[in-house]
């Protein structure tokens, strides 16, 4: 066997390269529009005194949920402000809703086209077992030469790790709708649109949803590693503690994004739930 | 397709000009650095004196260091006070080099190599081949992240030293390697770590380094100021600070040990600059 090395490293370098030079006004539209959306939410988010959002938080689980997920919330975000890590927390959250809010946006249609098509769900597949299993280190450089440091390429970073669930359970969802179903309604008459939105999608939806809430999960596990290029709070704390070999204020930050995530959770899953329910 | 990027080049520019302007006013300006107690201590220290001192809004990215060069080069950090030259971050030296600004060293008298507990009895690194040493420590140093400076550097010493066949370097992180070096001095026990100064594990621990007759290590490293291009003229004040900006190993051990022992780095750094205004004039000259 005397095949010469893959210069497949050149080859990713050079596209690289390549992708800067000539996509560098669409990489900095995106930046814009990523950062000031990040921007905002945080702005929001720190807008009034803590308690505020603390409250707002605890009503939305307690329309979302019972009264006992309301108090868990109130206390889980209490301690985080006891704790010191509300800014950062916020901060976080911020990030974390971005990542996830462009997950769906991204997500959502792509699943819906992989339905309609097998040949795209061919093309997909692959591409999202690569994106799921690819070490998410490897993009950091990248991320950064086309970002510039910050949250936004840890925002990009968050997505290409954190999106497969929501396209393949969207997928899965509309596939699993009954086929006497479909058949009925086509019998009646409906365009592929009515079958899409006033059946499918809303079979579809429990499914969808356990998507989106493993998409937000694997967003907030991407905190730490989003620090690295410049994506700061609880995640920079996180790693700034492991440098520091400060055990405890490691932990405290971790207990913060465990807070965080519980929350989003809970609150995703409720909302399967009710729709459940409703039905 | 081309129309389609003119628009898009449009958007950008009065996206960066109203950015420009606006930056002009308020003055912020951006440090990164890499979350080692050494650069904690020395960015926060920076931050304090163009916040205190020069009216400058200071935000400060902790990232990775290979991003730390890479974000200076590309201009989204304007500055960064932690470049380890001219070994330790050779490559990234290298491969950024030609698109930032190198203000010089802030820092001399920094040291890399092969660090024990003082109560071990080997001096140098010829002493690892002779006695019972190798099976004390399993024949194994204990090293820090892969791809670190100091990492290649003994891969390098095993082999000058003629070490290569029995020894191993264990790569962890510096984390991993400090916990390991406090736990075995506590229980007294031999162990090898890759070291360098400033570090607060000098003033938590007695420890020396084991002498590097070949000078594998090279000789003394410096800590470098780096600065975005273009700095100069937005911000002719801090760059002047950065570029006056210098203190020595034990300036920074102040402040790193004061961290160390629980203080929070802004404190640290507000503590170490009230205390030294003899220095901190010096960095402000012609200012």
């Amino acid at each position: 066997m005397n095949i010469p090395k893959l210069p497949i490293g050149d080859w990713i370098e050079t596209l690289e390269a390549w992708l800067e030079a000539h996509f560098a006004p669409l990489f900095d539209v995106i930046r814009i529009l990523i950062g000031s959306l990040v921007d905002f939410l945080q702005s929001v988010l720190l807008l009034g005194p803590p308690i505020l959002i603390v409250l707002l938080a605890s009503t939305l689980a307690w329309i979302a949920g019972k009264w006992r997920f309301a108090a868990l919330a109130f206390v889980g975000l209490l301690l985080i402000v006891n704790l010191g890590y509300w800014e950062h927390a916020m901060e976080t959250l911020a990030i974390v809703l971005t990542a996830s809010l462009l997950s769906i946006i991204i997500g959502v249609p792509l699943g819906i086209l992989c339905a309609r098509s097998r040949v795209s769900q061919n093309v997909v597949t692959p591409v999202l077992d690569f994106m799921q299993t690819m070490p998410a280190f490897v993009y950091l450089l990248p991320a950064v030469s086309f970002f510039s440091l910050g949250v936004v390429p840890g925002v990009i970073a968050s997505i290409i790790f954190a999106v497969p669930p929501t396209i393949r359970l969207t997928n899965l969802g509309i596939r699993q709708v009954p086929h006497e179903l479909v058949e009925a309604a086509e019998a009646f008459g409906s365009t592929p649109n009515q079958m899409l939105f006033k059946l499918q999608l809303p079979m579809a939806l429990p499914t969808m949803m356990a998507g989106i809430n493993q998409t937000i999960m694997l967003s907030l596990s991407m905190v730490v590693i989003s620090s690295m290029i410049g994506a700061q709070g609880l995640g920079a704390d996180v790693y700034r503690a492991v440098t520091q070999t400060k055990t405890g204020t490691g932990f405290e930050a971790g207990i913060s994004i465990v807070v965080l995530a519980i929350l989003l959770d809970r609150l995703t899953q409720r909302i399967v739930k009710k729709q459940k329910t409703q039905r | 397709m081309k129309n389609w990027g003119l628009a898009l080049s449009a958007v950008v520019l009065a996206a960066t000009l109203s950015g420009c302007t606006e930056s002009k006013e308020t003055k912020e300006i951006k440090l990164a650095y890499v979350a080692w107690d050494s650069e904690i201590a020395s960015t926060n220290v920076v931050k304090y004196v163009l916040e205190s001192k020069l009216n400058y809004k200071v935000e400060l990215m902790q990232v990775d260091a290979g991003p730390m060069w890479a974000g200076i080069a590309d201009g989204s950090a304007d500055a960064m006070v932690a470049a380890w030259l001219p070994t330790t971050h050779a490559s990234y030296l290298e491969k950024y080099g030609k698109e930032l600004e190198d203000l010089g060293p802030n820092l001399n008298g920094t040291k890399t190599g092969l660090v024990v507990p003082s109560y071990m009895k080997e001096n140098s690194i010829e002493d690892l081949k002779q006695g019972e040493i190798g099976d004390k420590v399993d024949h194994k140093i204990i090293g820090i992240e892969p791809g670190a400076g100091i990492m290649s550097s003994t891969e390098q010493a095993l082999k000058d030293y003629g070490l290569d066949a029995d020894w191993q370097l264990v790569e962890s992180s510096s984390a991993a390697m400090a916990t390991e070096l406090q736990k075995a001095f506590d229980a007294k026990k031999p162990i090898i770590v890759t070291g360098w100064t400033p570090h607060w594990m000098f003033a938590k621990m007695e420890l020396k380094y084991l002498t590097d007759s070949k000078g594998v290590y090279g000789g003394d490293e410096k800590i470098h100021t780096m600065v975005r291009k273009g700095l100069k003229e937005d911000m002719s004040d801090a760059y002047k600070m950065l570029d006056q900006f210098q203190w020595n190993p034990d300036d920074m051990a102040e402040v790193m040990v004061e961290i160390q022992g629980g203080k929070s780095p802004e404190d640290a750094s507000k503590a170490w600059v009230d205390a030294h205004e003899k220095e901190v004039k010096v960095w402000l000259e012609g200012i």
